[in-house]
C-alpha cells in the first residue's frame, strides 16, 4: 500500500522536476498579499505593529494557497479519465487509493515547500514564530492540501467534465474563503457571520494557524482543525475511490 | 480455459439531459470460452458491445448479470487476482501524454512488484522489441499515433501476463504498422500468451485469430474459426450488378450449384462452393434469359459475408 503510494508519488515528482517553474507561480500570490495588503491592516490589531499584523494575516494567505493550489489539481485528472490512463491503472495490480494518494502526496509536498518560502518571507518582514509552531503550521498546510486535493480529485472523477468542475469549484471556493475570515478574523464581524463560519472547515484551519502564530499552542482550534481535516480527507478519499470504480458506469 | 463467461450482460443508465435517463443494453448475454494460448477475436461494428465486454472481463466495470472467470478467478469476487494475471490495452491506449513513455513503462513494472533493476531490464527488453529505445525519453505527446500504440502495447505486456486484452489494437495504424503489430501479436501466442482482441476489420480477424465471435447489438451472432465460419456461407461469392434484379434472383436461386442468393439494392450476391466452375454456368443462365450485366466479380467469401448472412447487413455499413 505504502509502496504503491510512494511509486505514484515518485512518478509525479519526476514530472514536477521536469517542469519545476509552475509551482513557483503559486507563491507569487501570497507573497504579493504579504507585501501590499498586510501593511494596510495596521489598524485591525491592538498594537498595530508589523509582527502582530503578520501573525494575523500570514496564516490566511497560506490557507489560500493550500485551498486554491490544490482545488485545481483535479482538472488534470479529468483528461486521464478519457485517455485511458486511469482505466489502465484501475485494472492494474495497484492499490486503488494509491492512484489518488500519490498525487495528493505530491500536492502536499509542493504546499509544504511553498509554505516554507512564504513563512520565510514573512519572517524577513518581521514575523516571529517558534519552531514547534512552524512545524505544526507545515502539518496544517499539508493536511489542508490533502483535503482540498482529494476533494478536487473526487470531483474530477465524479463529474468527468471540465466545465461543470470549474463552475463547482468557483461556486464553493468563494464563500468558503470569505466565510473563513481568510484576510481578517471573523471575530471582527457580526454574530451571524461568526456562527456561519463554524460550519466552514477552512475557518478552523485559519484560526488554528493564527493560534500557532500567536504561540498559543494550547488553543482548542488546533486539535479541532487537525481532526476535522483528517476526517474530511478520509471522506473525500473514500468518495473518490467509489467514483473511480464507477468511472465507466 | 483462460476465459469462461456465462450470459454476461451490461445495461448502462445513460443521462439524456433534463434529469431523464435511458437504459442502454450494451451487452445482452454473451457466452465465451477462450482456450489457453489462443488468439481470440471479437469482431463487430461500432457500438456492438466489444469494449463493454472486454471491460467486464478486465474487471474495469462490473457486469449487470452473468458470471465470468478469467485466468481461473471470478471477475467480480476475485478482481484483484484477475488483475495480477492480465495485461489490458484499452481502445484509448492509456499512455500518459505528459511523461516519457519509459516513465509509464517503469511505473507499470514497479507496481506489479518488480524492483527498480528488474523493471529497468524488462523495460529495456520491451523497448527493444517494439523499436522504442530511441524515443523512450520523449514526452508521449510528441509521439505519432503508431508510436504511442506501441508504447501502450509495451505497457500492457510489461508484467508478461498469461492473458492480454487488446481493444482495437490497430485502429489508426498505417498498413505497415498494422502488419508489424499482427506479427507482434503472433509472437505473443508463440510464447504461450493468450490474446483476446477486438476489431472491426474483417481482414484482421481473418488473418490473425484462431477463433472469433461476431458480435452485433450486444449478442454473439456467430462463432468459430475463420474458416469454419466462411465455409458456412460457401467458398466463393459472385457479386452481380444488373437490371432486373428480381428476375435474376429467382433464376439463380433455382440453379443447383448455387447455395444461396442475397439481394442488396441493385446488387446480387450468389454464394457457391466452386466459383471457377460455377461462374461460366451462371453467365450462360443469365444470357439465356437475356439479362444484361453492368458488372460482375468473383471473390472468396469473407467474414463480411458471414456477418451479412447473420444480420442481414454488411459490416461495412453496419455502424
Ligand atoms: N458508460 C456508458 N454509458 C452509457 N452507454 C454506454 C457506455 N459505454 C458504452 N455505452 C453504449 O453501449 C453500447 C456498446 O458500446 P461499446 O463501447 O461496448 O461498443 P464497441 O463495440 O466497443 O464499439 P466501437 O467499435 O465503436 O468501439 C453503445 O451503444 C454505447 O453507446
Ligand atoms: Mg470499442
Amino acid at each position: 500500500m505504502l509502496r504503491h503510494t510512494s511509486l505514484f508519488l515518485g512518478y509525479e515528482l519526476r514530472f514536477l522536476l521536469r517542469n519545476p517553474v509552475w509551482p513557483l507561480f503559486g507563491i507569487i500570490q501570497p507573497v504579493m498579499y504579504l507585501l501590499f495588503f498586510a501593511p494596510l491592516l495596521g489598524s485591525t490589531t491592538q498594537s498595530g505593529s508589523m509582527p502582530e499584523v503578520l501573525a494575523m494575516f500570514t496564516p490566511g494567505s497560506m490557507m489560500m494557497i493550500a485551498l486554491f493550489g490544490s482545488l485545481f489539481g483535479g482538472f488534470g485528472l479529468i483528461n486521464e479519465t478519457r485517455n485511458g490512463v486511469l482505466e489502465r491503472l484501475a485494472v492494474s495490480p495497484a492499490w486503488p487509493p494509491a492512484i489518488i494518494l500519490g498525487r495528493a502526496a505530491k500536492d502536499m509536498l509542493v504546499l509544504v515547500v511553498q509554505a516554507i518560502l512564504v513563512m520565510g518571507i514573512a519572517m524577513i518582514m518581521g514575523l516571529r514564530i517558534t519552531l514547534p509552531a512552524f512545524l505544526l503550521m507545515l502539518g496544517l498546510m499539508a493536511l489542508t492540501g490533502l483535503f482540498a486535493a482529494t476533494l478536487s480529485y473526487g470531483l474530477a472523477l465524479a463529474l468527468r467534465d471540465e466545465n461543470g468542475m470549474s463552475q463547482l469549484v468557483q461556486f464553493f471556493a468563494m464563500p468558503l474563503t470569505l466565510i473563513a475570515g481568510l484576510f481578517l478574523p471573523v471575530s471582527l464581524g457580526p454574530d451571524w457571520l461568526q456562527t456561519l463560519a463554524r460550519f466552514n472547515p477552512l475557518y478552523y484551519g485559519v484560526e488554528a494557524g493564527r493560534a500557532l502564530f500567536r504561540d498559543d499552542l494550547g488553543d482548542s482550534t488546533i486539535p479541532v482543525a487537525f481532526g476535522l481535516l483528517a476526517v474530511l480527507s478520509l471522506i473525500t478519499i473514500t468518495w473518490s475511490m467509489r467514483s473511480l470504480r464507477k468511472m465507466a458506469g | 480455459m483462460i476465459i469462461e463467461a456465462h450470459d454476461l450482460r451490461k445495461t448502462f443508465t445513460a443521462k439524456r439531459g433534463r434529469g431523464k435517463t435511458e437504459q442502454v443494453e450494451a451487452v445482452r448475454g454473451i457466452d465465451l470460452a477462450v482456450e489457453k494460448g489462443e488468439i481470440f477475436a471479437a469482431l463487430g461494428p461500432n457500438g456492438a458491445g466489444k469494449t463493454t465486454t472486454v471491460r467486464m472481463l478486465a474487471t474495469f466495470i462490473a457486469p449487470t448479470s452473468g458470471t465470468a472467470r478469467v485466468a481461473g478467478y471470478d471477475v467480480v469476487k476475485e478482481a484483484a487476482k484477475v488483475r495480477e494475471n492480465i495485461g489490458y490495452v484499452s481502445q484509448a491506449g492509456g499512455v500518459d501524454e505528459n511523461s516519457p513513455g519509459l516513465e509509464s513503462l517503469m511505473l507499470a513494472a514497479r507496481i506489479s512488484g518488480m524492483s527498480k533493476k528488474q523493471a529497468r531490464a524488462r523495460a529495456d527488453e520491451l523497448l527493444e522489441a517494439f523499436s522504442l529505445t530511441e524515443i523512450a525519453n520523449r514526452p508521449a505527446k510528441t509521439l505519432s499515433g503508431g508510436q504511442k500504440r506501441r508504447f501502450a502495447l509495451a505497457i500492457g505486456l510489461v508484467t508478461a501476463p498469461p492473458l492480454v486484452f487488446l481493444d482495437e489494437p490497430t485502429t489508426g495504424l498505417d498498413p505497415q504498422n498494422r502488419a508489424n503489430l499482427w506479427d507482434e501479436v503472433r509472437a505473443l501466442r508463440d510464447q504461450g500468451t493468450s490474446v483476446l482482441l477486438t476489431t472491426h476489420y474483417l481482414d484482421e480477424a481473418d488473418a490473425l485469430c484462431d477463433r472469433l465471435i461476431i458480435v452485433d447489438h450486444g449478442q454473439i451472432v456467430a462463432q468459430g474459426t475463420p474458416n469454419e465460419l466462411k465455409k458456412e456461407v460457401a467458398g466463393d461469392v459472385v457479386t452481380l450488378r444488373l437490371k432486373g434484379v428480381d428476375e435474376a434472383r429467382e433464376l439463380l436461386a433455382a440453379q443447383p450449384y448455387i447455395k444461396e442468393v442475397r439481394a442488396e439494392d441493385d446488387l446480387l450476391r450468389a454464394y457457391l462452393d466452386d466459383g471457377e466452375h460455377g461462374l461460366p454456368r451462371l453467365l450462360r443462365a443469365l444470357e439465356e434469359r437475356s439479362l444484361t450485366l453492368d458488372s460482375i466479380s468473383l471473390d472468396r467469401a469473407t467474414l463480411d459475408d458471414v456477418f451479412l448472412r447473420h444480420t442481414g447487413r454488411s459490416l461495412r455499413d453496419a455502424a
